[in-house]
C-alpha cells in the first residue's frame, strides 16, 4: 500500500542504519526521547532499537494517552459507570486501566453498562438510539483525538441531543515535555517528536525544544524508515552543533497543522489550569475542559464527579518510566506481578504503554547502559 | 473488544492514525467509505480535511481524517 510499504523497505533500513553508525560519536552516549507511545510501539514492533549503535538510547516518553491517566479519574469515571440508567462509552485500553478499587470491566461485571466505542462518533450514535439513557463518553488522548471528540460534540449540539455527554481528560503534549526538561533528574539530547499530534498542532509548537532548551528535534512518521530517518537527522543536528525542528514526517504533517482542527478545539475546549498526570504529579495548562459554549455537555457539570485523588500504588514506577528514568524492565513488578493480563501499572495496559511493547516484544532484560 | 487487547496498537485507544484510502464520498454528511492496507472498510468522518477525492489516502485516527499524506513522498 502506498505510503506504507515504502518506510518499510529493509535494504533502505540497513543503509540509513549505516549512515547512524557513521554520523555518531563512539565516545558519546546519547539519549534520545521518542515522545509519542505510537512510536515506541513501533520501535519494538520492528526492532529499530537493535539497528542502532550501543551508544544511542532510545528513552520513552509520555506520550501514551492511556499511561498519564492517573487512577483517581479511573476511578471517576467507574463512579460515573455506576450512576443508573448511564451508559458509560470509552476506548477499548480504557476498560482496563486499575482504579484504586476495580477496573471499568469489573464495573461492568457487577452490571454497569460500559461499552467499548471506536470513535466517540459511536458513542453519540448510541445516544441516539437510545434517548431514554444518559450516555457518557470518556475522552482520553492528545491533541490527535480532541478534533474527534469536538466534532462530535459539535454535531450533539447541532442536533441537540440532550443525553450525551463528555468526560473530558484530553491532554497536551508540550506541557509535560517542559516538565521532563526542567526535570534534574534526567539528561536528554534530543527529541524525536510525535507525527500524529503534529499533524493536528503543526510543527511549529515544538520550536520552544530548540530556542529554549537548545534540543534538536525530528518530527517523525511511524513506519521504520520514519523512525531511522528522524533518527539520523536528531544525530546530524548534533554532531553539527544545530538545535532545530525538522520535519521527516512533511509526507503529512503542516508546519501549521490542520487549522480546521485547530479552530474547532478553540472552540468546544478550554484549557485547564491545571491537571493530574500519572507519575509527574499536577502539571499547569496541560488537559482540556468543555467550554463554556458546550456546558450543557459536559459531563463533569451534569454529574456529581468525586473527584478523587489517588496515590499510585507503591510498587509500580510507572512514573519513572513515564518519564524515561528507568526501563521497564528495571520495574520491580514488570513481567511478574503486571503483565498485560493483569496490569498495575497503566504502561502495561495499552499496547503503546512502553512496559506493554516491552513485554509484548520480548524485552524482558538487558543490561542497563551507564551514560 | 479483543481487537483492543492484541499487540498490533489499537488506533482509537492510543494516539496512533491510520493511512487510509478513500472509495466513496458522502458529502452532505461529511463522511467517507475508507479501506485500509489489510482491506478493513471505516466509515470516517471527513470534516477536518474536505473536500477530498476518490483514491486519496487519507491519515484516519478514532473515526477522523486528520490529514492527507502528500503525493511524491521519499522513503529516505
Amino acid at each position: 500500500m502506498k505510503f506504507v510499504d515504502e518506510f518499510r523497505d529493509a535494504e533502505l533500513g540497513r543503509a540509513v542504519a549505516g549512515e547512524i553508525l557513521a554520523v555518531v560519536d563512539p565516545d558519546r552516549h546519547y539519549k534520545i526521547m521518542e515522545v509519542c507511545g505510537g512510536h515506541t510501539h513501533s520501535i519494538y514492533k520492528y526492532g529499530i532499537d537493535d539497528l542502532l549503535p550501543s551508544n544511542v538510547e532510545l528513552v520513552h516518553g509520555p506520550g501514551c494517552p492511556v499511561c498519564v491517566i492517573p487512577m483517581g479519574r479511573v476511578d471517576d469515571g467507574i463512579a460515573l459507570a455506576h450512576e443508573p440508567g448511564v451508559i458509560f462509552t470509552c476506548f477499548g485500553d480504557m476498560v482496563r486501566v486499575p482504579g484504586s478499587t476495580q477496573t471499568l470491566l469489573d464495573a461492568k461485571a457487577q452490571g454497569a453498562d460500559v461499552r467499548i466505542v471506536y470513535s466517540p462518533l459511536d458513542a453519540l450514535r448510541i445516544a441516539k438510539q437510545n434517548p431514554e439513557r444518559e450516555v457518557v463518553f470518556f475522552a482520553i488522548g492528545f491533541e490527535t483525538t480532541a478534533p474527534s471528540t469536538a466534532l462530535t460534540l459539535r454535531r450533539a449540539k447541532g442536533e441537540n441531543v440532550q443525553n450525551f455527554s463528555v468526560m473530558c481528560s484530553h491532554v497536551t503534549i508540550v506541557p509535560p515535555l517542559r516538565a521532563l526538561l526542567e526535570s534534574p533528574d534526567l539528561r536528554l539530547d534530543g527529541f524525536i517528536g510525535p507525527g500524529h499530534v503534529a499533524t493536528v498542532v503543526g510543527a511549529r509548537p515544538f520550536q520552544f525544544l530548540p530556542d529554549q532548551y537548545g534540543k534538536p528535534v525530528a518530527i517523525s512518521g511511524f513506519e521504520p524508515l520514519d523512525l531511522l530517518q528522524s533518527t539520523l537527522m536528531v544525530l546530524r543536528q548534533l554532531a553539527g552543533g544545530r538545535a532545530e525542528v525538522e520535519n521527516q514526517y512533511a509526507r503529512v504533517v503542516p508546519w501549521e497543522g490542520n487549522l480546521r482542527a485547530l479552530e474547532i478545539m478553540g472552540e468546544v475546549f478550554a484549557l485547564r489550569p491545571h491537571f493530574e498526570w500519572r507519575g509527574l504529579g499536577f502539571i499547569s495548562q496541560s488537559a482540556l475542559r468543555i467550554s463554556d459554549a458546550y456546558a450543557e455537555w459536559d459531563a463533569e457539570e451534569r454529574f456529581a464527579v468525586p473527584g478523587v485523588r489517588v496515590a499510585d500504588p507503591k510498587a509500580c514506577q510507572c512514573g519513572e518510566v513515564l518519564k524515561g528514568v528507568i526501563k521497564p524492565w528495571e520495574c520491580k513488578v514488570f513481567g511478574t506481578a503486571c503483565t498485560p493480563e493483569r496490569p498495575i501499572g497503566t504502561c502495561m495496559v495499552s499496547p503503546e504503554g512502553a512496559c506493554a511493547a516491552y513485554y509484548n516484544y520480548g524485552r524482558f532484560a538487558r543490561e542497563r547502559e551507564v551514560a | 473488544m479483543t481487537e483492543c487487547l492484541v499487540a498490533h496498537g489499537c488506533i482509537t485507544c492510543g494516539d496512533e492514525a491510520l493511512p487510509m484510502r478513500v472509495i466513496e464520498i458522502d458529502c452532505e454528511r461529511d463522511l467517507a467509505l475508507c479501506v485500509e492496507a489489510d482491506g478493513a472498510h471505516s466509515s470516517v468522518e471527513i470534516a477536518l480535511v474536505s473536500p477530498v477525492a476518490l483514491g486519496e489516502m487519507l491519515l484516519v485516527h478514532a473515526g477522523t481524517a486528520l490529514g492527507r499524506g502528500a503525493e511524491g513522498a521519499e522513503a529516505a
